[in-house]
Formats: structure tokens, sequence, C-alpha cells
């Protein structure tokens, strides 16, 4: 039975512009999504800046309104019970803001025990068990003020699971934070599932989603344009392969030329440092590493590596594809 | 009982967390030094002027300046939210709006309170104004419920702060309006009729009223007209924040206003 139930659902954003002379502008963020999450699993939303991951989510815990299409968690419609989908559902943001400054981590988990109903008796004992569960134990009673940015991030992920929520949103909760940081908070999510959790976690890093995730909906222009399993994304480029050249200073226009020629299926350039490296991906069978590199000419080029296709490059062929 | 401790856990708690106010190198200049100028200011143009007395100026501005920490801090259990980002997972909680709100106006009339009575006694003292012994039970009455009356105002403000988000400048404005309008410096009675009128439906103005008769010998049994009043315009004002609130978070939703900086 599905816990989480998205059907067309839809997002307009309406935006002013000038003083004198107003114009409305509307984005549409969110452009028919569906999808449905089972009990216990973990579920990605997977998709670059501006996809329209947050906006969805935030039609489902009963922030907003969506401007079409319907929403039901666990049985209550996001419209029209959305204090029944509150009290069963957990929210956690990434970032560093977002929580009290001014007051302790612990203080911070007491009043939203207080916001969630937490009978006092079971708070204490909640709260040193989340404490320890995000590895806050022991700076639990300082102000957050005084925090580290995964520290304030865990803090946001102890306050989600306050009241033991059934269905757990995750809204990018890695981003920003450093690689240990992030690869202790992925361990805490895997807990999570492990306790029986329904989680619906955004992101736009393809390694966290294909780590983490039972299914992954991956969303571009405010539509999903696939969802599968991780390995079923892959498999549907597993045909191909990809090209690597790290390279110094890669004009848009060598891209796009790139991008033309025949058997490439996606190109996309990654900053690493001082460099960049391009990646092409092509047909199986097309050779085109001669082709690639002559369209160089004038950038300085390094190291040429060819290898298999991961989810990432999956993923850029969809998003691409768009 | 859940309510009952969001009321008061909560609403303590939450005080805390936004009333920057708290720490005393700001607290003390704003809220215990600037009302006394404030008396001060007005009680000395008074004096050249040859208007009213001394005990007119300081019961006027001390009970006025309850709406300094009325109106900042109650748009702050709002704006203040916004500013830090939490605002989205106090309104993503099933908390009741009722005892979420209203207990976070708890504190903020207690402080306007030990304000208004702060800024009295010294004013009082600084001027050599001296008060009937039997008034001043009376008066700690009166300052209570004109800080209950002001907080009303200061929450449907706090609503506002939902749809506005330079919520301070309202704030300065309102303050400066109840300045004018409540009869703090100006008796309500030299004021424009259509003044007058709108006097008559602000808080504050029948504390100040009160509280001057109090402070001229009247017994208490005198003002407690005076004091339904304005416990009714309090009244009417915390219903009204509490209606505003829930319609422009409705409206937040609809229009995604809510997290805007």
């Amino acid at each position: 039975m599905a816990v989480v139930e998205a059907h067309d659902l839809r997002r307009v954003y309406k935006t002013h512009t000038g003083t004198i002379r107003r114009r409305v502008k509307e984005i549409e963020a969110v452009r028919g999504v569906s999808f449905a999450i089972d009990k216990g699993e973990l579920f990605g939303l997977l998709g670059p800046n501006g996809a329209g991951k947050t906006t969805t989510i935030k039609m489902l815990i009963t922030l907003l309104i969506p401007t079409a299409g319907t929403a039901n968690v666990l049985g209550f419609d996001v419209v029209k019970d959305p204090r029944e989908v509150r009290k069963r559902i957990g929210y956690v943001f990434g970032g560093e803001r977002g929580v009290y400054e001014r007051l302790s981590g612990y203080d911070n988990l007491r009043y939203f025990a207080e916001l969630y109903g937490v009978p006092p008796k079971v708070q204490k004992a909640r709260i040193e068990e989340l404490l320890e569960l995000v590895g806050l134990k022991g700076r639990e009673h300082e102000r957050t003020e005084g925090y580290s940015r995964g520290m304030k991030q865990r803090l946001h992920v102890a306050r989600g699971l306050l009241h033991d929520p059934e269905v757990v949103f995750l809204d990018e909760p890695t981003i920003g934070l450093d690689p240990v940081g992030a690869r202790e908070l992925r361990a805490t999510i895997g807990t999570l599932t492990s306790a029986g959790k329904t989680i619906l976690l955004t992101t736009h890093y393809m390694f966290e989603a294909d780590a983490l995730c039972d299914r992954i909906a991956v969303i571009s222009q405010g539509e999903i344009v696939a969802e599968g399993t991780p390995a079923q994304l892959k498999s549907r480029v597993a045909s191909g392969a990809v090209t690597e050249v790290e390279v110094f200073g890669i004009p848009d226009e060598t891209v796009e030329r790139l991008r033309s020629l025949e058997g490439v299926m996606s190109v996309w350039v990654e900053e690493r440092e001082q460099a960049q490296v391009l990646s092409v991906q092509t047909r199986a069978d097309v050779q085109l590493t001669a082709a690639i590199l002559g369209h160089l000419n004038g950038s300085n080029v390094g190291r040429v590596s060819h290898r298999e296709p991961t989810l990432e490059d999956a993923y850029v062929a969809l998003v691409e594809g768009e | 009982m859940n309510s009952f401790r969001l009321f008061f856990v909560g609403g303590l708690t939450s005080y805390r967390a936004l009333f920057y106010w708290l720490s005393p190198t700001i607290y003390i200049p704003s809220l215990i030094v600037a009302p006394i100028f404030q008396i001060l200011l007005f009680a000395y143009i008074g004096r050249s002027a040859g208007l009213q007395s001394d005990v007119f100026y300081v019961t006027g501005n001390a009970i006025q300046y309850a709406a300094i920490p009325c109106l900042f801090a109650m748009s702050q259990t709002v704006s203040g939210e916004r500013y830090q980002n939490t605002l989205h997972a106090i309104l993503v909680s099933p908390a009741n709006r009722f005892p979420l709100f209203v207990g976070r106006a708890l504190p903020v009339m207690g402080n306007a309170a030990f304000v208004s009575a702060f800024s009295f006694a010294a004013g009082c003292v600084i001027l050599g104004v001296s008060l009937p012994a039997g008034s001043i039970p009376g008066l700690a009455v009166v300052i209570l419920v004109a800080a209950f009356s002001c907080t009303g105002l200061g929450l449907t403000n706090a609503a506002v702060s939902l749809r506005v988000r330079e919520n301070a400048v309202l704030s300065n404005v309102i303050f400066g309006f109840l300045l004018i309008f409540t009869g703090a410096n100006v008796p309500i009675s030299e004021l424009p009729t259509w003044m007058q009128d709108v006097s008559h439906v602000l808080p504050l103005t029948h504390a100040i009223q009160a509280a001057r008769d109090l402070a001229a010998g009247e017994p208490f049994s005198d003002v407690t007209g005076l004091l339904a009043t304005e416990l009714g315009i309090g009244i009417a004002y915390l219903a009204g924040g509490l209606a505003l609130l829930r319609v422009f978070e409705w409206q937040g939703r609809k229009h995604a206003t809510l997290e805007q900086l």
C-alpha cells in the first residue's frame, strides 16, 4: 500500500517585476508530478537545482498548496487534512539555518517536542535517544550558535524524528556538509530505514541516491523524466561509454559542437579545482576520442580516460535529454 | 494538557529563542533608559510651555512606552522565525495556533508591564512626582491591563509579519501613532473629533486615563469602567490577530510567501 501518493501535482509561482508598471510573471515550478512511495521504502527525488524537488516536498508536507493535482500522506489529503498529515510526518531540510541560535541544542529539541505534543514523560528519554543517534551527546547544552554546520544539520535530523513519525521527508539533508559529516548523516539515514520509516529524500548527489535509495525519480524542469531502481536507471545507459578529458578553459561553443557529433549521447563539464573535466557519453559502437580531441584544439588538454557509464551518466543523459 | 504546556513552556522557550533584547547591553538602553528620556522630554516641554503637570506626562508616557516591547517583541514572534528560517518548521508542526501564539504573548505582556512600572517609578523619582499611597495597587492593575491590550495589538502586528517583510518599520509607525492618538502627551479632548474617535478604539487610551484618574486620587471603583473597556479592546485585538494569523497562514501556503526574507 502506498504511504505517500502524488497525482499530477502542479505548482505555479507568480512573481512581480517593476515598481510602477508591475508585471506578473508565472513560473511553473512543478508540472504534473506523479509517484507513489510504499511503506518502508526510501524513495529519492533526484534533480538539478531548480528542478522542482523542494517545491514538490513542500506540497507534500502541507507548506504549499498545489495549484493543481492531489497528494496524500498515509491516506490524508495534504490540502484538506493538513493537521493529520503534520502529526504523522517529520521534515528535515539542509543548510545551517533553521535552528534557534540563542537556545541550546537540547532546548531546541524540547521546544519542538512541545509543538509535536510529545508527552513530558516521554520527552527526556526520546531527546536523549536522538542525541545519541545523531552524535550530539555531550554538546546538547551548548548554544547552537557555536555549532558547526554538520552539528546543526544533525540537530535538524533529531528534530524531525522527535515525535517518531511514520514518514520522514529529507530535503537535501547533506547539502554543504564536509565528506565525513555527509557520510555520517547518510549512515543515520540508513538506520531510519532499518527502523521501518518511509522516507522521501531529495538530493542532487547521484552517489547519495545510488547508495541510499530503493527507488529514484529523476526530476527535471518540474517533470519526472525517469523512475526506477538505481540499477534500472543505470541500465538505460549501460550500453554506452564515457570519455573523460581533463581540460583547462573549454569554451561553451566547443561543448555545443561536441554535442552535435554523430554518436554523442550527452556532454557535460565539471569544475575540479583548477581544471575542468569534460565528460562525453557516446554510443558503444562509435569511437570518438580523436574527434573529441580534435575539437579541443586551442585548449590545454590533460589526462584522457575511458570508463563504463554510472548512475551519474544516466542522470545527466536524462536531464540533458529534457 | 498539551495546549497548557505549549502555552506556558512553549511561550517562554520561544521568548528566549527570539527575543534579542534579553541581552543587558540592548535591554537597558532600549527599555530602561529610553522610556525615561521620553518622559523627561515631554515633561520638560510641558513645563516650559506651561501645559500639563509632570504627573500627566509620567503616566501617559510610562504606559504608552509599553508599546515598544508589545509591538516589537510580538512582531518578532513571526518575523524572528522568518529571519532564522524556522518559520516553516513551526508551520508544518500540528501545534494548535492559539496556545502557540498566545503563549508567546504572555512573556511579552510581563515585560511590557515591567517596562511601564519601572519607567513610571523612575519618572516619579526624577521629576519629584508624589502619588497617593492608596493609588499604587490600582496603578499596578492599570499597567497590567494596558500591557495586555497593547499585546493584543502586538499580536495583530505579528500576524501582519506573515505578509509584510519589513515589519519593524510598521511597528515604528504604530508606536508613533499611539504616541499621538492615545492621549499620552496631548489631552484627548484637545484632539480633533475624528482623532478622538480613533483614540477610543486604540489600546492604552483608556488605561492612560484610568492611571491619571488614580494618580489624581480617585478611588479604584471609579476607573473600573475604563479598565473594562481597555480589556475589551485588548481582547478584540487579540481575537483579530489570531484571525489574521489564520488567514495569512492560509494565504502564505497558497501564494508561497511564508519563507520570503
